[in-house]
């Protein structure tokens, strides 16, 4: 492996590293635009030139690798001029828009200006206009004067989603960003584009003057849409509430990970979070009572839902589980289970339409949690067949979690029939839905950025996902509406925080054996079945 | 006119494959290709790049990328005759505003622009290498130098 020096410290690189990478590695960060990890090198940006003893002038570092004996500084004075003629350089078209641009405040020509630039402008020319706020697709919209021209987005589309949508038109200072014409960004992953727009040439039409991303909060969490569990960060916003129309989840972003989704999350996923903070939100308890719907307190729910289950025969009760609950969730309804004896219990309902699949991230298993549930060992019933005893009135008492059964791939009038026939339907979940208004009782659930927990994605690999907000009105983490039922029902002290349930359930199912929150970590962990 | 669909001839189409046989990456041969592209099909609509597109198994935003850089493909119908007036510093100070002037009030359009009759696209372009005739032009591929009024009006009158 060769050996270099950088700012005087000495280190060995793998033999290919380029100087910015090995840079990185000592915690030196080497200003750049174009260069990204994922993508090919453009050399296009000139941000990151470097100082390389006995080569005559400053040099790229993204375009430079390693070599035996290499000596680079990246801080001569020689670099510092250069780079801060670069920024001047890159600033000369510049529209000064930073007071209505959404990158503001998370915007490298900013961070770079403020540490590299602070030159005073020479420009007495009138800058060159260029088309502003174009839309190029359903997500991602574009300002073409704010761009640099650093071509991240087109080698995204040439090199990640092999879409190509887009091209540099023109030339010199008329260059600009753009889609052929006729042509649409509307690939399943274009919000991606956004997030490696180094400047705010392409900002997330939802994210449009919602809110300053300086008063946003951020939490580690993980996508709920399909069963691959891409790691993303949430953004609250919590300090303006009269901003974003008072949502509160105001954007995902994709988290690095490189055993699973890399940098990216698909469309789906990014713009899937509205559910979060929608009208049909469940916030409180509620009891049906012929027409009329009562709201009323946990302290009244819990009996009376414990008070349901305890009154049936177990052979009564047919519990219709969700791949969406976490593994503490769902090891909660296995501990109730077996505490009342029920054995009709499966998380399996087909959707109507298969979902889509490709070959990069998005699985077709639109459930964050189909392996957790298998491994938790719930299941053991046919759903459909709790659903045809609930028409036959074996099952009296049926307890759904989240399903529309309505928008599934059953019959409608099967469903009907079932939801009609059981005396009594417990719905437990984040949100109302067609399914939901047949209840009798509605148990409302905290949305995932509003509670612990961990999924386990397809591959096998749990992952935690961490409280951004706390529950919405009454709600409550499904963990802990299950652990106080527990509790009524059994008698047992129920967990305080989802980690014991995750501590109990490592204890007891040997595929979770000496997992911890600690060993899951940011970058999840394979249970012991997936490792190699 | 651009036929909706664009088509090469397959004498056309062999010469598409001999350019593309010339260079060691047969995308090398895309600017040929355009240029072959502009002379059968006039100039180069967007049908005309998704049509190149697709020969070289390229996206339409990169050809097209290709056809906005340079100046000499036209992505609009253009005249039968290019009459391109070179104002650059040479042509500039021995006299080319005035040429421009009067090609200008000739033709009853500006550079940029196509007289109503098809006949002429008149440009106004940068140094093309032959300072030694200032005032120039080029019309079509032929260089015309020293110009005056009457040499230009005459130059005219002869394009059909
Ligand atoms: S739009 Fe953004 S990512 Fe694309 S070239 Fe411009 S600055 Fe780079
Ligand atoms: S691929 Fe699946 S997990 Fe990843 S962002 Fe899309 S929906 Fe979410
Ligand atoms: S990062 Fe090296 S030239 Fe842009």
């Amino acid at each position: 492996m060769p050996k270099l020096t950088i700012d005087g410290r000495p280190l060995e690189v793998p033999p290919g590293t380029n100087l910015i990478e090995a840079a990185r590695r000592l915690g030196i960060e080497i200003p750049h635009y174009c260069y990204h990890p994922a993508l090919s090198i453009a050399g296009q940006c000139r941000l990151c030139v470097v100082d390389i003893e006995k080569v005559p002038r400053p040099q790229v570092a993204c375009n430079t690798v390693v070599a035996e004996g290499m000596v680079v500084h990246t801080e001569t004075e020689r670099v510092l001029e250069t780079r801060k003629s670069i920024m001047e350089f890159h600033l000369i078209n510049h529209p000064l828009d930073c007071p209505v641009c959404d990158q503001a405040g998370e915007c490298w020509l900013q961070i770079y200006y403020m540490k590299h630039g602070l030159y005073d402008p020479r420009m007495v020319d009138e800058k060159v206009h260029k088309p502003k706020a174009v839309p190029l697709g359903p997500h991602v919209i574009l300002d073409a004067e704010r761009c640099i021209l650093c071509s991240r987005c087109v080698r995204f589309c040439d090199e990640v989603t092999g879409t190509s949508e887009l091209g540099i038109f023109h030339r010199g200072d008329r260059s600009e960003i753009g889609l052929f014409p006729g042509q649409e960004l509307a690939n399943k992953y274009s919000g991606n584009v956004v997030d490696i727009c180094p400047v705010g040439a392409l900002t997330d039409r939802d994210f449009r003057f919602q809110v300053r991303v300086w008063y946003l909060d951020t939490q580690k969490s993980i996508c709920p849409g399909c069963a691959r569990g891409c790691n993303i960060e949430v953004h609250v916003s919590r300090r303006r509430v009269h901003h974003a129309e008072g949502r509160r989840v105001v954007r995902l972003k994709p988290r690095f990970n490189e055993a699973v989704n890399k940098w990216w999350i698909c469309d789906a996923g990014r713009y899937g979070s509205a559910f979060v903070d929608g009208d049909t939100r469940l916030q409180a308890p509620a009891r049906r009572d012929g027409e009329k719907t009562l709201e009323v307190a946990w302290t009244e729910m819990i009996p009376l839902a414990a008070g349901r289950l305890r009154g049936y025969r177990a052979d009564e009760i047919g519990i219709l589980a969700s791949p969406k609950l976490s593994n503490e969730d769902l090891f909660l309804l296995r501990r109730l289970c077996d505490a009342l004896g029920v054995g009709a219990v499966d998380y399996r309902v087909p959707p109507a339409r298969p979902g889509d699949e490709d070959d990069f991230l998005i699985r077709a298993d639109k459930n964050a949690n189909t392996r957790g549930a298998e491994l938790v060992g719930l299941g053991g019933a046919d759903s459909r067949a709790i659903l045809a005893a609930a028409r036959e009135r074996r099952v009296k008492c049926l307890w759904i979690f989240c399903h529309d059964l309505l928008a599934s791939a059953w019959p409608e009038g099967e469903v009907l029939d079932g939801l009609l026939g059981a005396e009594t339907v417990i719905f437990q979940g984040t949100n109302a839905n067609p399914t939901s208004a047949y209840a009798h009782l509605v148990l409302p659930a905290a949305a995932y950025p509003e509670r612990e927990g961990t999924w386990t994605n397809f591959e096998g690999r749990v992952q935690r996902f961490r409280q951004a907000l706390p529950p919405l009105g009454r709600a409550l983490p499904d963990w802990e509406i299950l652990g106080r039922l527990l509790q009524e029902v059994q008698g047992a002290p129920r967990p305080a925080r989802a980690e014991d349930c995750f501590r109990d359930l490592a204890a007891t199912v040997p595929a979770f054996a000496g997992m911890s929150y600690r060993s899951i970590g940011d970058a999840g962990q394979l249970v012991q079945t997936a490792r190699p | 006119m651009t036929p909706s669909r664009p088509q090469f001839t397959p004498e056309q189409q062999a010469e598409v494959r001999r350019l593309q046989g010339l260079y060691p990456d047969p995308q090398g041969a895309l600017l040929p290709v355009l240029h072959l592209a502009q002379d059968v099909f006039g100039y180069i609509s967007e049908e005309v790049e998704e049509y190149v597109a697709g020969l070289f198994g390229l996206a339409p935003a990169h050809v097209h990328e290709v056809v906005t850089f340079y100046t000499m493909y036209f992505r609009e119908p253009k005249g039968r005759h290019i009459v391109s007036v070179c104002h650059n510093l040479s042509c500039h100070l021995a006299g080319a505003p005035g040429i421009l002037d009067h090609l200008r009030r000739r033709l009853g359009i500006e550079p940029g622009g196509t007289t109503d009759d098809g006949r002429v696209t008149l440009l106004a372009v940068e140094c093309l290498c032959a300072c030694e005739m200032a005032p120039m032009l080029q019309v079509d591929d032929r260089y015309e130098g020293n110009l005056t009024p009457e040499t230009v009006d005459r130059l005219i009158d002869q394009l059909q």
